[in-house]
């Protein structure tokens, strides 16, 4: 057994973090305070880069990596920035990688280069207003109607709404049917009667511009359906699976950047003539940080090592998920604590860490439907004795 | 079309390094190496003129088996081809005798239009290679460069001259020695990470190079580093006291005792 990093996958760990210590980091906090998305051309040079299209096949234009080096790039965007590497995961892992896995060979030509590229943004749409984690209670409606689907409805919590081009979303062709009735659109931002409503004004995760999204009569070609109108919620639920790895992987780069200024901090603060790191208490903290965010990083690693071995792992990423994403809330406590009052400030990175590792242990799946989906698989396994 | 050879080098990180001042040595074993990062804004001087007119780009380093791990980060960067000069005849070699092997290699190597060096590397910190190796193919050398153009089988370069610009035309071949100042190196793609590792690497050792054993490694290099030291000044604060004038007197006296005023 080796749990070592291949050399490629160091050098593009290297080279990521590169990238957003010397290109990243001076938009990380003016897209928070500011809430505005990452200027045009450092988009384009994340195409260039293949970050939109992190596990594409290279014939449509991606780097075609692994899932644990999709891991580890996720984890270096989100050490600076929340926001972006939140963006990139969404768009990489729950519309590119979902539009790839299901879609019809004319969908992946006519829409696959554009994602991975980043020339278009995209996003996943199924919450709405009183369907959050109840995802089967979505009442956004799609009628057939000759060659075209007319949707119509509200989706609530878009990640990427605000810039995106391309969302997949998911409407009930049938709402007697519940789960068996719902089906994944791919609907293009310039559908007549799409319509993008308010953009969220969030506590944390500012650089994204997340939002409502209103469908009134959109009329989508049946072609555009992905998969079949059946295969829907299952789509939903095997993209989630993707997702939350991704969403793991961010987690643990926000709680290893909190972890990582709240060590430094501690060895160069000093109180009653020693730094404060010297203290138990203090290292204690740290030493619990450091601890659960290696866990956090072989869980997703397993997770994605998993997928790549094309082995189940559906529970191993709502494993992942769970912890990484907990992990993240507890470390960015204890190094606001470390920091003390100048944690508590907007001058330095910590609350904005803070605020930004919260929403980790709600979206993609909140923390209590993991534990409904890793428990689901305890009962499944001890049923049988 | 153009071809372009950079020479680079593994060096270990001195930023990660021990060094242990009784032996002089950089515990090399206890720090990560990397590419000397003179030699990656080489890279990058190569890769851009690649895009202005067009060229093949080969990169070629002298060292272990373990140097292969810049060739891969020189294919990541955008280098066409990659060469490994690797033989244990070559150890201990000085920056003559390296500059020696590295001229045999690039003439066995084919016709060139351009060679670039970083200008100097951050373990040895000598900066004789690129000057050597100028000598070596009988080729003009240019450092300092702020601007490179290619017209009509010339280059057109500026480079800084003391607090100046100055501009020259040069035939092709030549040499170029790039200092770190000179550009920002991109960051490679993914893609290119990810297969990088898998590309070829051109190996030579001294059977392709010619020569004998005497030529090269410690028999053939005539100089040897009988000491280093860790650099250090410190700082020393001495508070001057009487009227204004007693005070710039003793001031003047102080600068002219260091040799800092001379008259």
């Amino acid at each position: 057994m080796d749990l070592s990093l291949t050399k490629s996958q160091l050098m593009i760990q290297k080279n990521m973090r590169k990238f957003a210590t010397e290109v990243l980091d001076e938009w990380a906090n003016v897209l928070d305070r500011e809430s505005k998305p990452l200027p045009d051309e450092i988009v384009n040079e994340m195409g260039r880069l293949n970050i939109w299209g992190i596990q594409a096949p290279v014939e449509h234009g991606g780097a075609g990596l692994d899932t644990v080096s999709y891991a580890i790039v996720i984890e270096e965007l989100s050490r600076v920035s929340g926001s972006i590497g939140l963006g990139v995961t969404v768009h990489n892992s729950v519309c590119l990688a979902p539009l790839l896995k299901f879609g019809t060979p004319e969908q992946i030509e006519r829409y696959a280069p554009d994602l991975a590229s980043g020339r278009k943004i995209g996003g996943f749409t199924v919450t709405e207003p009183q369907a959050g984690s109840d995802a089967a209670s979505i009442q956004t409606t799609a009628v057939l109607d000759g060659d075209h689907y007319v949707l119509n409805g509200q989706k609530a919590f878009v990640t990427n709404g605000g810039i995106g081009d391309l969302f997949l979303t998911a409407a009930s062709v049938d709402l007697k049917k519940k789960i068996r009735g719902i089906a994944i659109f791919i609907v293009e931002k310039s559908m007549n009667g799409f319509e993008v409503g308010k953009i969220e004004d969030m506590m944390g995760m500012r650089g994204n511009m997340v939002s409502e999204l209103f469908f009134n009569n959109v009329s989508v070609p049946k072609g555009n359906v992905l998969g079949t109108p059946e295969e829907g919620f299952k789509i939903s639920m095997q993209t989630l699976d993707i997702g939350r790895i991704g969403i793991a992987a961010q987690a643990l780069g926000i709680g290893t950047a909190a972890y990582e200024a709240a060590a430094a901090y501690a060895m160069k603060r000093t109180q009653f003539d020693r730094p404060i790191g010297t203290f138990q208490a203090i290292s204690f903290m740290l030493a619990d940080m450091k601890t659960h965010l290696d866990a956090s990083r072989l869980l997703i690693y397993r997770a994605a090592d998993l997928k790549d071995r094309g082995l189940p792992y559906s529970t191993e990423s709502a494993m992942c998920k769970l912890y990484a994403s907990t992990t993240a809330m507890q470390v960015c406590l204890k190094a606001l604590q470390i920091f003390g009052g100048y944690g508590y400030v907007k001058d330095l990175p910590v609350e904005r860490f803070f605020r930004d590792a919260k929403i980790t242990e709600i979206y993609e799946g909140t923390s209590e439907v993991m534990k409904i989906i890793i428990g689901n698989e305890i009962i499944k396994e001890f049923s049988r004795f | 079309m153009l071809s372009i050879i950079v020479c680079i080098k593994q060096v270990p990180d001195t930023q990660k390094a021990l060094f242990d001042p009784k032996t002089g040595i950089i515990g090399r074993n206890c720090a990560d190496n990397i590419m000397n990062p003179d030699d990656l804004h080489a890279i990058e001087m190569a890769l851009s003129i690649k895009d202005m007119y067009g060229a093949k780009i080969t990169t070629i380093t002298m060292g272990p088996p373990q140097a292969v791990d810049v060739l891969n980060e020189a294919y990541a960067l955008g280098v066409d081809n990659c060469v490994l000069i690797s033989d244990p005849r070559f150890a201990g070699s000085d920056s003559l005798i390296t500059s020696k092997v590295l001229s045999r290699a690039i003439t066995r190597l084919g016709p060139f239009d351009i060679i670039i060096t970083g200008c100097e590397a951050i373990d040895g910190n000598t900066a004789h290679v690129g000057f050597q190796l100028s000598e070596f193919l009988t080729i003009p050398l240019l450092t300092q460069i702020h601007n490179f153009q290619i017209n009509s089988g010339h280059a057109i370069i500026e480079r800084l001259y003391g607090h100046e610009y100055q501009k020259i035309q040069v035939r092709l071949p030549l040499l170029l020695a790039i200092s770190k100042n000179t550009n920002r190196v991109r960051i490679p793609r993914l893609y290119e990470l990810k297969t990088c590792t898998d590309r070829k690497i051109h190996m030579m050792t001294m059977d392709d190079i010619g020569g004998s054993d005497q030529e090269y490694g410690t028999a053939g290099s005539p100089t040897v580093v009988v000491d280093t030291e860790i650099f250090s000044h410190k700082r020393e604060r001495e508070v001057f006291a009487g009227d204004c004038s007693e005070k710039a007197d003793m001031l003047i006296h102080k600068l002219k005792k260091h040799n800092i005023l001379k008259y």
